[in-house]
């Protein structure tokens, strides 16, 4: 984007850990997602945001050989999902978004299995990471809680340190505290030079560890963007209090300035970009009090999304 | 050592395979005991049903040796039984972990699809295989302790056709879950075809004009022969076996190549 950071290969080695060229997938005439070409660098955390049913787990599944692409074609690290699966899932941890796990066995000996299945991971790396959970391993998975399952399925994502980690909206079902130790883990994986790609709908954790976000709706790459380039377009909300009643119209025709509520007194409205024009018009009047929150990727998220769809969406935005 | 995924399929099919161990090995022991008790009342039965009844399952004549063994163990209840034990374990390699979701997690291990699946085969495939034997087994001990006067190579021939009766059938089971990724299109398409081919076996030995439907049911290939009288019949056995194969070798492809899921 114009203005964004210039240079964003300095300090970055060239390899790609994630390539996808025009990736589609239908489910007969059903979209799954359409045209998604998506590079991620080596030691990348990369964001994939978008509502519900935005294309999210399609793309996640394809690159895991679960689906096989309708057009176009993805390479993780190199390799063919298909033809080198079985090489390239030895370097790729990932937790799915629908969690179930095959059988009826304790936590340990389902870790053991996939201990032992990719190759013998050392028991310590499993107490480890599941100690850091929190996580008790001699209980059956079966009758775990949501969260202690998702538990489960990080360690398992984790515990062989691969170099991609592909997760299917991770801190499903973990409370905040638990949310931030996964934050942490991200954190030390990406210290670790492992790459990450983690798809999500609630942003602010996306915020927190990630280098770049890519935002699908409706089945299309709407965005790639640094997040804190993200920051800087942001939509803000702003509150003004003036001392006597405005007329609405008088802010609505401002540049960048949407969502005008006038109540008496008080205007509340969203502005995307620059605050300076709704400054200048509100300075006409006598100003008491002025909020602006801090903008966050929740609304530029959603103002990207739901102004970009028309107006009738953008009321449900308002919130 | 045995790759994980075989170990951890024994495991997760632990409970079916001690109830249709158990089942099966309950059954033939009980029927074959009691053959010298039997003997009193078998005439009393023999009468009591009529002829095309006993045509139609497969019952020649519940004096002899041979035709107790057929009526008790070979005709009906016993391919029922472990067909199944074939058809619902057969459902549980591919079709019921990918409709409850837990297929996701095995197949993100480093193994190709081809290689997940030729795996859930073979732990399938040799569990089935020891369950389908049990009265194989169980029979060359008991005909011998209780006395029953049939040579006991004619009663292993017909034992192998059980065991290659179910090795068809699993086949055609796994293709089809390979296929569809669907447990109830297992369950309802390979019992369905068992049941068919079982009534076209059974038609085809009574209504004239009709015998040639017999060739295409695998019960004539496993029993048509009478094994109980004759002995081995290699080649009928064979085309079993290479029908199960065929089936095995098929679902494998197809399942390489489709989506899972969806």
């Amino acid at each position: 984007m114009p203005g964004g950071k210039a240079g964003d290969d300095v300090g970055m080695t060239s390899d790609i850990a994630l390539l996808t060229e025009d990736l589609t997938k239908f489910y007969g005439q059903r979209r799954g997602i359409e045209g998604l070409s998506l590079e991620i660098r080596a030691g990348e955390v990369v964001g994939f945001l978008g509502p519900n049913g935005a294309g999210k787990t399609t793309t996640i599944r394809l690159l895991l050989d679960f689906l096989r692409p309708t057009r176009g074609h993805a390479t993780v690290l190199g390799l063919d999902p298909r033809r080198d699966k079985a090489a390239l899932h030895r370097q790729i941890g990932y937790l799915p978004g629908e969690l179930v796990f095959p059988g009826r066995d304790k936590a340990e000996d389902l870790l053991r299995f996939f201990a032992a299945a990719r190759g013998g991971v050392a028991w310590s790396q499993v107490a480890e990471l599941a100690e850091r959970l929190d996580l008790d391993l001699s209980r059956p998975v079966r009758t775990m809680s949501k969260g202690n399952k998702q538990k489960v399925g990080l360690v398992q994502a984790f515990m062989h340190r691969p170099a991609v980690l592909v997760l299917d909206e991770p801190t499903s079902g973990l409370d905040p505290l638990m949310q931030q130790e996964f934050l942490a883990m991200v954190r030390d994986a990406r210290v670790a030079g492992q790459t990450v790609f983690m798809s999500s709908h609630v942003l602010a954790e996306v915020q927190q560890v990630a280098d770049r976000v890519a935002i699908v709706r409706a089945g299309r790459l709407a965005a790639v963007e640094r997040v804190e380039s993200l920051g800087k377009r942001a939509v803000r909300a702003v509150e003004i209090h003036f001392d006597d009643p405005v007329d609405p119209a008088e802010f609505s025709v401002l540049p960048g300035v949407r969502d005008v509520v006038v109540s008496g007194p008080v205007l509340k409205c969203t502005v995307d970009g620059r605050i300076d024009p709704l400054i200048k018009a509100a300075a006409r009047h006598e100003v008491m009090d002025m909020l602006s929150a801090e903008p966050d990727l929740e609304e530029t998220f959603l103002s990207f999304y739901y102004h970009a769809e028309g107006a009738g969406d953008a009321s449900r935005a308002g919130a | 050592m045995l790759p994980a995924l075989v170990r951890k399929t024994w495991r997760d099919d632990r409970l079916a395979l001690i109830g249709w161990t158990g089942g099966v090995a309950a059954f033939t022991a009980i029927y074959t005991s009691f053959y010298s008790q039997f003997q009193g009342a078998a005439e009393l039965k023999q009468d009591a049903l009529p002829q095309g009844m006993l045509d139609f399952l497969g019952i020649a004549d519940m004096l002899s040796p041979a035709g107790y063994l057929q009526a008790t163990i070979f005709s009906l209840v016993g391919p029922l039984l472990v067909l199944m034990c074939a058809i619902t374990l057969a459902a549980r390699t591919i079709a019921r972990p990918e409709e409850d979701g837990g297929m996701e997690l095995m197949l993100a291990n480093p193994v190709s699809r081809a290689a997940f699946a030729w795996q859930r085969v073979v732990a399938a495939g040799s569990a089935l295989t020891g369950i389908a034997a049990i009265p194989w087994i169980l029979l060359m001990i008991i005909v011998p302790w209780i006395g029953m006067d049939i040579a006991l190579s004619n009663v292993a021939a017909a034992s192998a056709g059980l065991v290659a009766l179910v090795w068809c059938f699993a086949g055609i089971a796994f293709l089809v879950g390979a296929a569809t990724g669907k447990r109830a299109a297992v369950l309802a398409i390979t019992g369905g075809l068992a049941v068919a081919t079982y009534m076209a076996n059974a038609i085809g030995g009574m209504v004239d004009g009709w015998h040639w439907v017999r060739w295409l049911s695998p019960f004539h290939y496993f029993i048509g022969t009478d094994p109980l009288h004759t002995g081995w019949h290699p080649a009928e056995l064979l085309a079993l076996v290479l029908l199960g194969a065929a089936a095995t070798i098929a679902g494998v492809i197809v399942f390489d190549r489709r989506d899972i899921g969806v």
